[in-house]
């Protein structure tokens, strides 16, 4: 008998969300296969990869960082630079600054640094917060009215803080909602119910549901990721068809094996390769999870993972 | 697995209102306990314009097409004594959120509303009885074949035909209500899909113990295998259960709102 290949094409699809405006502007979601399935149905949108900056500019970042943007005087300046690498499809604004238990910048001086971003780059724009959710969702909610028209992505909208986000972002401008959780399957579909039930279009939602570092709880990730697309297209879960965006770089270059000296560690060699072995490694086995759009910091990175989705999608 | 399935019994011509409403189509009546049976949680809703021997045709397909139109075209259950009723409503059924389901076939006089079903690409609820109660369930699963196999032979996939165990009443067939759990654990176990009237059970009971007696047997059923109901979507407490259920056998991811989705 010959072999008839089954398809395994789902009679749902996750959302589509666009970012950005004009030739720029990026596709995310889509599919109604499991990722790089294409033997069982064409690419909708290929995986998308941002970049990301931190409105610190170099003041955190390590050498090999500080090297890629050798020249650079300013957060504006990096974010040009950014922009121009190869594979780059978007670029992450991190507003780590804003921590009230850190620098604690004020909103002002970081809306007016993601205003000024904005203007400079024509490539589609992510906004990350500061991590601390009562700063968020002022953070993001001014970040929101300030880029209208810009249709920014904004994330970190959690349970405690979704409300203000969601209707600034979501209800007042227009802009498109980060849904964030940390690796909690069940938290991250109330949290799309509780934004659609505050009157959000699940169309302009995208979902963080978490990540690590490959060999930090990455099981988990991965499995709260799988479960999630097979709810969303097997069991056809609206609540859930959302695209997924994963900031990889966050985790990625805080474990050790990326961030040791190599006077520490002499054996573990080049630390930069090290570093960039391990956002490409997260980043490789989030997109064949799940994920729509990754989030990631070395430019050789960027291109690394890019190459790869344009061979499988 | 996919979600249970609820098919909301409401619009049904034994309804004085609903009666009246069809024979002057008047569309309000209708559309209020479509729309109510919708926002309590069903996917399909059954419509059932009776024996319907004058107008049945021009009637199912009135029907279909006003709640198609208002609801963005939800799956219906086409359900008369009137066979070129049903296939008048198939005409005019639009798929995009489902196959119609061919309300009812039996393996007895009805037996032909399979070949109804298979010449229209239609899902149907398949009976297992040919006259009256079943007396075991030997007989109910010889039924299920034959059906089964008439379905095949005329081209359906098997998912298509939804075995109905013949639902008892409990005040009087007490006895029998574990002969009819057991033969849906054994469509479950063929890889069957199931349905049936299930509210048949408190039939005779007094109203507020009806919710809680519907409610016990779903969860039965569902344990055994139940794909589907034929039910009444506004008993609240029936719609909880079902998601409950739903959420134990890991056919929807649970979240704190669950009950409100």
């Amino acid at each position: 008998m010959p072999f008839n290949a089954k398809s395994m094409k789902f009679n749902a699809n996750i959302n589509t969300v666009e970012i950005g405006t004009g030739d720029k502007a990026i596709k995310i979601g889509g599919e109604n296969t499991f990722p790089f399935y294409t033997f069982d149905a064409p690419t909708v949108n290929a995986p998308k990869v941002g970049i990301e900056i931190s409105d610190m500019g170099l003041a955190n970042e390590p050498d090999c960082i500080k090297a890629v943007y050798a020249g650079c005087e300013s957060v504006v300046d990096m974010a040009k630079k950014a922009v121009t690498f190869e594979g780059v499809d978007f670029l992450a604004l991190k507003l780590e600054g804003g921590d009230p238990n850190g620098e604690n910048k004020p909103t002002e001086e970081l809306v007016e640094l993601a205003k000024a971003v904005a203007e400079a780059v024509d490539a589609p724009l992510v906004i990350e917060g500061c991590k601390n959710v009562e700063k968020d969702a002022e953070l993001l909610s001014k970040c929101a009215e300030a880029l209208q028209g810009k249709n920014v992505l904004l994330m970190s909208s959690k349970e405690e803080n979704y409300k203000s986000i969601g209707a600034s972002a979501g209800l007042a401008y227009n802009q498109k909602v980060g849904a964030e959780s940390s690796v909690d399957i069940n938290l991250a579909k109330q949290l799309n119910v509780l934004l659609s039930q505050l009157g959000v279009n699940s169309q302009a939602v995208v979902m963080n549901v978490g990540s690590a570092a490959a060999g930090y709880g990455f099981e988990y990730v991965i499995s709260t990721m799988d479960r999630i697309k097979a709810a969303a297209l097997q069991q056809g879960d609206n609540t859930l068809q959302m695209p997924i965006i994963t900031p990889v770089a966050g985790d990625a270059w805080g474990v050790k094996e990326a961030s040791a000296s190599e006077a520490d560690v002499p054996e573990w060699g080049c630390v930069e390769s090290r570093a960039i072995d391990m956002e490409v490694a997260t980043a490789a086995a989030v997109l064949a999870s799940a994920s729509d759009a990754v989030i990631l910091k070395h430019p050789v990175s960027v291109a690394t993972i890019s190459k790869m989705i344009k061979e499988l999608a | 697995m996919g979600k249970f399935i609820t098919i909301g019994e409401r619009i049904h011509c034994i309804s004085p209102v609903i009666r009246k409403a069809m024979a002057e189509r008047d569309p309000e009546p209708i559309l209020k306990r479509a729309k109510e049976q919708l926002d309590a949680g069903a996917t399909y809703l059954d419509l059932n314009i009776g024996p319907a021997e004058n107008d049945g045709e021009d009637l199912m397909k009135w029907a279909v097409q006003l709640l198609q139109s208002n609801f963005d075209n939800v799956p219906l259950a086409l359900d008369t004594a009137n066979m070129k009723a049903i296939e008048a409503g198939i005409s005019v059924y639009n798929r995009a959120k489902g196959k119609p389901i061919v309300n009812s076939a039996d393996a007895g006089s009805r037996i032909e509303y399979i070949d109804l079903a298979a010449a229209n690409d239609a899902i149907v609820v398949a009976l297992c009885s040919a006259d009256g109660v079943p007396a075991d369930n030997d007989e109910r699963m010889m039924h299920c074949q034959n059906m089964l196999e008439r379905g095949m032979m005329l081209g359906m996939e098997a998912e298509d035909l939804w075995f109905d165990p013949l639902f008892l009443v409990v005040k009087g067939m007490q006895d029998k209500q574990m002969i009819v759990l057991e033969a849906i654990k054994m469509f479950s176990d063929m890889g069957l899909n199931s349905t049936g009237g299930l509210s048949n059970n408190s039939n005779g009971m007094p109203k507020h113990i009806r919710p809680i007696m519907d409610s016990a047997l779903v969860a039965m059923c569902m344990m055994q295998g139940l794909t589907s109901a034929i039910v009444n979507p506004c008993d609240l407490r029936l719609m909880e259960t079902i998601k409950s259920c739903d959420v134990f056998k890991n056919n929807t991811l649970y979240a704190d709102s669950y009950l409100e989705i």
